[in-house]
């Protein structure tokens, strides 16, 4: 009887316990996606309505006139893609050097070990880093060094996960490619890198969500440029820096073009989010 | 009590129990020399410090189908691979010996690794389609080291996906991806791309381990086709397997070569009580 008591006393203590932690998790997870919420909703609510035709049609203008942000999306577009074009260069060959050549030397743990660390370097940084190597020397911010800004936050994340992904290629997929005759490299190319293509380009496309609004490094390097330019050796415009100068501003049609440009970056990292997912999702079942 | 299970208990206690260097060469059967394709002498086989072959000589005959058969962790896959010196992608393996190709010793340092693998292919337990079309798989190890225009190419493809008896079910669908291919077809299509390249010798690493009933059959058949042309080596787990498709048959046991001779020999009447043990299903 007492014994029956005790099981189910105990029994009863576990469920207590269960049902508070699933409580406790899906409080978390509420206030996380509460703030996201929240974050958004002012984003819609401020930017929705500066988000005009002329915003993509028209330059960014003094205070007072009218204008919007063309100039600083076409330098952003511009940063980000040339950024990018120069991780995706470096960020592969060194993942494929790390997953497929190093042999786990204490050189290539090395390598690791700094790449993890420049994974989560702050990225005012790396802005501060090119300003010395590339702002400095040359006396004058340019668009080149905006863009070696962006890639050396993105070839971090474009060598980890092509490393990751190369190892989770079963091995006997290397195997078989070698095993007719081919050479290593030539494995890489034609068979490995086009198994992993859909986790490389996913990789690619955070790392492009995360470099899309970076401000800092921009601020040391590439600056920002009134006018229309697409000279990269030349201080060009950019939406990150643009939207941090506009928001700080005194006036009110600065800061609606700081708003609309806000929303038109989250809606861009939204999107390139939902590509990674359905490549991602694609690739699991080719 | 019973007079042929005694019969046979006398038999088996005939057999010394680890049978030293010596008694296992009298337990190989000589092959005609002219016959050998691949002669393995005196293999000795390291995972760094961990010895995993000793002293393995073993002859591989052409136009016949050669098992390698053992418990598991005996060695088969490691002696496999040391053929087609698949070992040498991974630091601290290392093989001594000799294992001469046609003569040539295959582990001599100036080898040409991928010229030697084009001359002795390989299939796996687990399939390896290739991300790409049916038609571009097989012909990748062909596009390596031959030149051949369109129509002789696709000559190649149809003939070396009927050598592996998988024609019929993908001639249709030859520009699509290899990756839609069922288990069984997927193997059959790594036995195809494998015959493209023309190979002296294949090797067979369980091929059928993770195939259907009918699959396994149609290998087997494709196995026992292939002998015409080449020497087949095939390592599995399955005896009934190596009973069907093979002419000789070699039995492993911890790293060592315990027994050697032709198939129906070594599964009716082994001479070694590890091998009687190993194919009555004693152990294994």
């Amino acid at each position: 009887m007492s014994a029956s008591l005790a099981l189910f006393d105990r029994r009863g203590r576990r469920r207590t316990a269960n049902a508070a932690f699933v409580v406790l998790c899906t409080l978390a997870t509420l206030i996380a996606l509460m703030v996201l919420a929240a974050i958004l909703a002012s984003l819609l609510r401020n930017g929705l309505g500066g988000l005009t035709l002329a915003v993509f049609t028209e330059d960014t203008p003094p205070p007072g006139a009218a204008g919007g942000l063309r100039n600083a999306i076409l330098g952003s577009i511009l940063l980000c893609l040339s950024g990018m074009a120069v991780a995706m260069l470096f960020g592969m060959l060194a993942g494929t050097w790390l997953a497929e050549y190093s042999r786990d030397s204490w050189y290539a743990k090395t390598v690791r070990f700094v790449n993890d660390v420049l994974l989560s370097a702050p990225s005012i940084l790396v802005g501060l880093f090119v300003y010395v190597i590339a702002v400095r020397p040359l006396h004058g911010f340019s668009g080149v060094a905006g863009a070696l800004a962006l890639a050396l936050i993105a070839a971090p994340i474009v060598t980890r996960t092509t490393e990751d992904v190369l190892r989770l290629q079963p091995r006997a997929l290397r195997e078989a490619g070698i095993g007719l005759g081919a050479p290593i490299w030539f494995t890489i190319r034609r068979i490995l890198w086009k198994a992993a293509a859909g986790g490389i380009l996913t990789g690619a496309l955070l790392a492009f969500a995360r470099v899309s609004g970076e401000t800092a490094p921009l601020l040391f390097t590439s600056l920002n440029n009134q006018f229309f330019s697409l000279d990269m050796l030349k201080p060009i415009a950019n939406l990150p820096v643009t939207i941090f100068t506009f928001a700080l501003s005194a006036y009110e049609d600065w800061q609606r073009l700081a708003w609309a440009g806000a929303l038109l970056i989250a809606l861009a990292v939204l999107t390139i989010n939902i590509a990674v997912r359905i490549i991602a999702s694609r690739s699991r079942h080719a | 009590m019973n007079d042929v299970a005694d019969n046979r208990l006398f038999q088996l206690r005939d057999v010394p129990e680890e049978p030293s260097t010596e008694a296992i060469e009298q337990f190989v059967e000589s092959l005609p020399t002219e016959n050998i394709k691949v002669n393995i002498v005196e293999l000795d086989f390291f995972y760094g410090q961990n010895q995993a072959l000793y002293r393995v000589t073993l002859a591989i005959a052409q136009n016949a189908v050669t098992a390698i058969v053992g418990p598991s962790g005996c060695g088969k896959s490691t002696l496999l691979r040391v053929i087609n010196r698949m070992y040498a992608l991974y630091p601290g393996q290392r093989a001594e010996g000799q294992v001469l190709l046609d003569g040539e010793n295959i582990l001599a340092r100036s080898m040409d690794l991928p010229r030697l693998r084009s001359r002795v292919g390989m299939v796996f337990q687990q399939s390896t389609p290739f991300p790409m079309s049916i038609s571009d798989n097989v012909a990748f190890g062909v596009r390596l080291y031959e030149n051949l225009n369109k129509s002789e190419l696709t000559a190649r493809v149809e003939e070396s996906l009927r050598r592996a008896a998988l024609w019929n079910e993908v001639k249709d669908k030859l520009d699509s991806s290899a990756l839609g291919l069922s288990g069984g077809q997927q193997q059959r299509l790594c036995v195809a791309r494998s015959v493209a390249v023309r190979p002296e010798v294949l090797l067979l690493d369980e091929p059928a381990s993770a195939l259907d009933p009918i699959s396994t059959a149609k290998l087997e058949e494709t196995i026992v086709e292939l002998k015409r042309d080449i020497a087949v080596a095939i390592v599995t787990h399955n005896l009934q397997q190596a009973a069907r498709v093979s002419d000789r048959t070699a039995f492993m046991f911890l790293g060592r070569l315990v027994e050697y001779g032709a198939t129906e020999r070594v599964f009716n009447n082994p001479r070694t009580r590890r091998a009687a043990d190993y194919v009555t299903g004693r152990f294994g």
